[in-house]
């Protein structure tokens, strides 16, 4: 694995929760690496398994589920 | 849209009577214009003013130029002329030269406004004890001393220490922490507030329980010193046995004096336990468990708007009119009526808002708006052709993130017709603007690249309905809170990811179709299950507020378990009230009371149910659109101390009998003797039965009235005679009522000998067992739920651990319950008073009417439906958690497959999550759609 | 009763808004100010009005029909008393029935519920609050008892 590797994660994030979290670190400007991609759902449990492999197979580096 | 917030307002005149008020507000500058004020927070970081911290209880600091915290509502700043360098002292104006859109207007004056009023409801919550005045505890003096509320701020994630709990005086974190409860409540000596505050027992147990979240290392040791564990609401009892079992300590004392530890670091304690010893003891911190005080503005508002106080400063109502002041249309709510948990709190709100509504009935619509939009034009048939609107934010994200290559790269995207640039995006004339570029570009989706959907979505959607498309054809890219403001020192990959969180939108919303929200037609009714005091009052709130009700009751009579109590807790006579409330609801016109009626069958969802009713033999169906169960609960019929085989062993309402018929008999006795948690708090039945402990201490204090001479015995575990109830409790005592503690493992033994009873309890302060002799024995039985096994069935609802229904949420929504259209009241939720039973009642009709108040129902457009892939393979039926899925037997083209009932569904997915051939998705997050955002990244994304 | 805001009543009758002001500040057109930059006039008086400006009817019309007018909502369960029933005396001490609206002081937990109950079942709500922000003393905590749920 090369030393700059940067990987790229998709991240499923519940509206609700996660979601709301991502906005109030905004809000709060905590600052994290710029790595992950967030797709809103309605909650966690609606990511479908074969989502998350779809990514995977499409070479996302990982997949996060947060709820 | 039918609510006027006025933030910084204070009521300066008030006058008229009920149904007609006038009012006079002054509304104090804020120094910030609220249309222009984005809340980036500029001004707050350029503001080189810094002040206590009111939010944080002084913990922290924060600027002259401030939010109150995080997720306030309005999220606008404001200035405080108190602490302003320019206000004060006339130089400085840093925020206003650097705010982006020119909202700080030192110009702003205060601002008089008058507004006309039907009625009042008064909620200016309490006023935390301050404890300074107690030089014993060293609070103030002590660095290590610190309120209950200042170490709620201590432990929040968003407070001063970010979570993370250190001790004031060496920022360590504190290891061994103890908190002495009652600091300014049940004290009469140093400060005047005899009652109980209700809460702190709970909120003491809960700060322990999380104390240990917010260190991080080592097994803290927490300490509860109290005098009795007021643990007596819904699961409350619960949670106090699973903190004893993690090991929190609880020692019965009441500490009386704190001093400094070495170098002013933590304290030392001495403290008398219950055997009499004297103990001393360190600790790292003390937390001081204050009281609920009135609010101090209390009295000013009584005067202002002509209402009494007690004499505890909390306004004066009755336990049959729990929200009503003395004066007509003004109600009272929170804890300004009286120390109050959350969950009562949200309740007794929705009481008060049921009495506006009863007085103003007539009134109401007569001054609430409904928008109307232009007709949506149809852009099923046509290529999806989108506009992209990059907001600057001022410079929140233009600082870090170059938006002019974000909007050229929005160009380059598939379907894209339209990109610019705003420096606002959400301001009202962008508003104007984004709709004539619909027009003018014939754009059928649009993409926002801004801030937060959870705060701006709606505001975008209403745009685009305003220009006459789905609001659903919108889709936001944050690229403030989830990018601009968290990459602040790389800008570049943030100028990356916000192009990536474009092209994600892009993809996406070109999948979007028209959402319809779903209208349901309301059956302008409603149904009340139980006809005792809670059921009654539900059904008169409901057609006094003008809606039809049918009222089932199983018995062949109305009133419930009142008819066999006497007095309330505040000793008003329960007849009469009875007589009057049962004659009511058999005369009103919109009431129809079915005696003998037992519910044989539910089906439908909020806004239509129907149900089949058996009244006396005979079936009969009603439709409803709504229902309140009130249910009511019994009284445990006791299998201890020899309950049943002596005349002389009653409960408390056979006791209540015994006095009304019999009451010179009953006061010619020499010992009376009352066990309490009978059938309660034991592992069988581990809840608080709430209630009995006022009862027992209500009647021995008629007793003692009656016969003074009286001995008359309580034996407890702990006594809960919570807020006001406390002036009981203190009563019995001064007259001279005995009140000896037992444990659970040292259970009185009562026995007979010859012809007299007696009752042998060990008396632990003495620490000498005693035989008391007893007339009468009074077990304080426990409230026991019906059985509700039909009522789940039929209604899909749940009951918890120990019988009772449950409610949607106990904080949030205390009277729905997990069925949308149902409500709960009175004992079968939970034991209760009658005041709460009441309050309760009339909250679950407030909380009805807000459904029939509406001819159809708007249902969220987010809902799963079902596709041709559907199989009927049925996996997703038992996933859904709201039972919104039916398989439907009869088969189409050979294949049977699901269907949705909308009304009930509420779009979380877990149906197309368990689906193993997409035969059902949510509306807006199908598989396709978020495929579209996942491929559309993955296209050509690197991080 | 009819609630305007002075530009989009200019914008109708083709006026500048300063036009409007002053109107309303001399008393010829007798609206008495409330809250949000709005105004109440009569019904009665507002057409008057418009007669005397030589306002065709047509706009007048055009304005009541567009939302400018407070307009009570018929509802099937109960006869809802006309607008000009209740409002006709006001100033010189209505009798006829209620005011549709509510105010609310405080806005902690208990005002925001009782806020949300009243204004979702058909009644104004002014929602007064001394602090800059609503939230009240539930804000402030941590979590609560006895699901440990965060506070917001």
């Amino acid at each position: 694995m090369p030393e700059d590797f940067e990987p790229v994660i998709i991240g499923f994030l519940c509206n609700w929760c996660a979601y709301a979290g991502g906005d109030l670190a905004g809000v709060s400007r905590l600052q994290y690496p710029p790595n992950m991609r967030a797709v809103r759902v309605m909650c966690s449990g609606m990511v479908h398994p074969d989502i998350v492999v779809h990514a995977l197979q499409k070479g996302a580096d990982g997949a996060l589920v947060m709820g | 849209m039918n609510v006027e917030l006025l933030t910084l307002s204070e009521v300066e005149e008030f006058s008229g009577n009920e149904g007609n008020f006038s009012v006079r507000i002054k509304k104090n500058p804020r120094y910030v214009d609220m249309d222009k004020c984005i809340a980036c927070g500029l001004c707050m970081q350029k503001c080189p003013r810094k002040v206590d911290d009111e939010f944080n209880m002084g913990v922290g600091k924060r600027k002259a130029a401030y939010i109150k915290y995080g997720q306030s509502v309005p999220l606008k700043y404001a200035i405080d002329a108190e602490h302003c360098i320019y206000l004060t002292r006339g130089k400085c104006r840093a925020c206003e030269k650097f705010c982006p859109t020119g909202a700080i207007n030192f110009e702003d004056r205060e601002k008089h406004l008058s507004i006309d009023v039907g009625a009042v409801i008064l909620a200016p919550g309490f006023h935390p004890f301050d404890p300074s005045g107690f030089d014993f505890y060293g609070y103030g003096r002590i660095t290590d001393v610190v309120t209950s509320l200042e170490y709620e701020r201590m432990l929040s994630a968003s407070g001063p220490c970010m979570g993370h709990l250190i001790r004031p005086s060496d920022h360590t974190e504190p290891k061994k922490i103890a908190w002495l409860q009652c600091v300014g409540s049940r004290s009469t000596n140093r400060c005047k507030n005899g009652y109980c505050s209700s809460v702190c027992c709970m909120y003491a147990i809960k700060q322990a329980v999380v104390t240990a979240e917010h260190l991080n290392e080592g097994i803290p040791q927490q300490t509860i010193f109290f005098m009795d564990i007021r643990s007596h609401g819904k699961d409350f009892e619960r949670y106090y046995e699973t903190a004893a079992a993690k090991g929190i300590r609880f020692v019965r004392a009441r500490p009386h004096t704190i001093l400094a530890g070495k170098n002013n670091m933590g304290v030392t304690m001495q403290y008398t336990a219950e055997d009499g010893r004297m103990h001393c003891e360190d600790f790292d911190l003390a937390v001081l468990s204050i009281g609920l005080e009135a609010p101090e503005d209390g009295p000013v508002l009584a005067a202002k708007f002509g209402i009494e106080l007690n004499s505890y400063g909390f306004a004066q109502t009755t336990d049959f009119e729990p929200v009503r002041s003395t004066r007509p249309g003004i109600f009272v709510t929170g804890a300004f009526q009286a120390p109050k948990d959350i969950p009562q709190a949200v309740t007794e709100a929705s009481t008060a808002a049921c009495e506006a509504a009863r007085a103003l009935m007539p009134a109401r619509g007569a001054l609430t708006h409904e928008k109307t939009y232009p007709a949506e034009q149809d852009v099923t048939s046509q290529e999806p052709v989108i506009g992209v609107f990059v907001c600057s934010c001022g410079i929140n994200i233009a600082s870090v993130v170059d938006v002019d290559a974000v909007a050229q790269y929005a160009r380059t995207l598939p379907h894209v017709g339209f990109v610019e640039n705003n420096l606002f995006t959400c301001s009202a004339d962008t508003q104007s603007l984004i709709a004539e570029k619909i027009r003018e570009h014939h754009l059928n989706r649009v993409v926002i690249a801004a801030c937060t959907p959870r705060t701006h979505e709606p505001l975008f959607q209403d745009t685009l309905r305003e220009a006459g498309l789905n609001g659903f054809l919108v889709e936001m890219a944050n690229i403030r809170n989830h990018n601009a403001w968290v990459h602040q020192a790389l800008p570049e990959a943030a100028t990356q990811k916000a192009k990536d969180q474009v092209r994600m939108a892009v993809a996406r919303v070109a999948q979007n179709d028209p959402l319809r929200q779903l209208k349901v037609d309301v059956v302008q009714k409603a149904l009340v299950i139980g006809g005792g005091v809670a059921g009654m009052n539900a059904a008169l709130a409901l057609a006094d507020q003008g809606f039809d009700c049918v009222l089932l009751e199983k018995s062949d009579r109305l009133g419930g378990n009142a008819r066999r109590l006497a007095a309330t807790d505040r000793g008003q006579k329960v007849a009469p009230m009875l007589t009057r409330l049962i004659e009511r609801t058999e005369s009103h016109a919109r009431i129809k009371v079915l005696k003998k009626a037992v519910l044989r069958s539910a089906v439908g969802s909020v806004g239509n149910f129907v149900s089949k009713i058996e009244v006396d033999g005979d079936t009969r169906a009603v439709t409803y659109g709504t229902a309140v169960v009130a249910t009511g609960a019994a009284e445990y019929q006791p299998r201890e101390y020899l309950y049943g085989q002596d005349e002389r062993i009653m409960t408390h309402l056979q006791f209540d009998d015994q006095l009304a018929q019999n009451e010179a008999a009953v006061g010619r006795a020499r010992s009376s003797v009352f066990i309490q948690c009978v059938g309660s708090r034991e592992p069988q039945r581990p809840y608080c039965s709430r209630l009995c402990c006022t009862h027992s201490v209500k009647n021995a204090l008629r007793l003692k009235t009656l016969n003074p001479e009286m001995n008359v015995y309580i034996l407890y575990r702990d006594i809960r005679t919570y807020g006001e109830r406390e002036d009981l409790y203190k009563s019995a005592r001064d007259l001279g009522v005995i009140f000896i503690r037992y444990g659970l493992d040292s259970q009185p033994v009562v026995s007979r000998k010859g012809d007299d009873l007696f009752v042998e309890v060990f008396d632990p302060v003495a620490q000498l067992p005693l035989k008391l002799y007893a007339d009468y024995l009074v077990l304080a039985a426990a409230v026991v739920p019906h059985d509700h096994q039909a009522l789940v069935e039929l209604f899909k609802c749940g009951v918890n651990a120990d019988g009772f229904l449950n409610e949607a949420h106990p904080k949030l929504r205390p009277v729905d319950m997990s069925v949308d259209g149902l409500f709960v009241a009175g004992l079968c939720h939970y034991p209760k008073p009658m005041d709460e039973s009441i309050a309760q009642a009339r909250a679950a009709a407030s909380r009805a009417g807000l459904i029939l108040a509406k001819e159809e129902m708007q249902l969220d457009a987010i809902k799963s439906y079902v596709t041709e892939n559907c199989d009927g393979c049925a996996l997703c039926v038992d996933v859904c958690p709201y039972r919104a899925i039916k398989l439907e037997q009869e088969k189409i083209d050979g294949r049977s497959h699901i269907v949705t009932d909308p009304a009930l569904c509420k779009g979380c997915g877990l149906c197309a999550a368990t689906c193993p051939k997409e035969g059902v998705y949510v509306h807006g997050f199908t598989l396709p759609q978020l495929k579209a955002q996942v491929e559309a990244l993955l296209a050509e994304a690197t991080a | 009763m009819i609630e305007i805001r002075v530009g989009k009543l200019a914008r109708m009758l083709g006026v500048h808004r300063n036009t409007v002001s002053n109107w309303i500040k001399s008393g010829k057109f007798s609206a008495r100010p409330t809250v949000g930059r709005r105004y109440l006039i009569e019904r009665a008086d507002f057409i008057h009005f418009c007669r005397n400006q030589g306002i065709s009817e047509d706009i007048t019309a055009q304005f009541a029909n567009s939302g400018g007018f407070a307009k009570p909502r018929a509802h099937a369960a109960y006869p809802v008393a006309r607008d000009t029933d209740r409002h006709t005396e006001k100033g010189g001490g209505m009798t006829d029935g209620p005011i549709g609206s509510v105010m609310v002081v405080g806005g902690g937990i208990a005002g925001m519920q009782a806020t949300l109950d009243l204004a979702d079942s058909g009644y104004k709500v002014f929602l007064v609050e001394k602090s800059a922000g609503i939230g009240g003393a539930m804000a402030q905590l941590d979590k609560t008892f006895p699901t440990n749920d965060c506070a917001m």
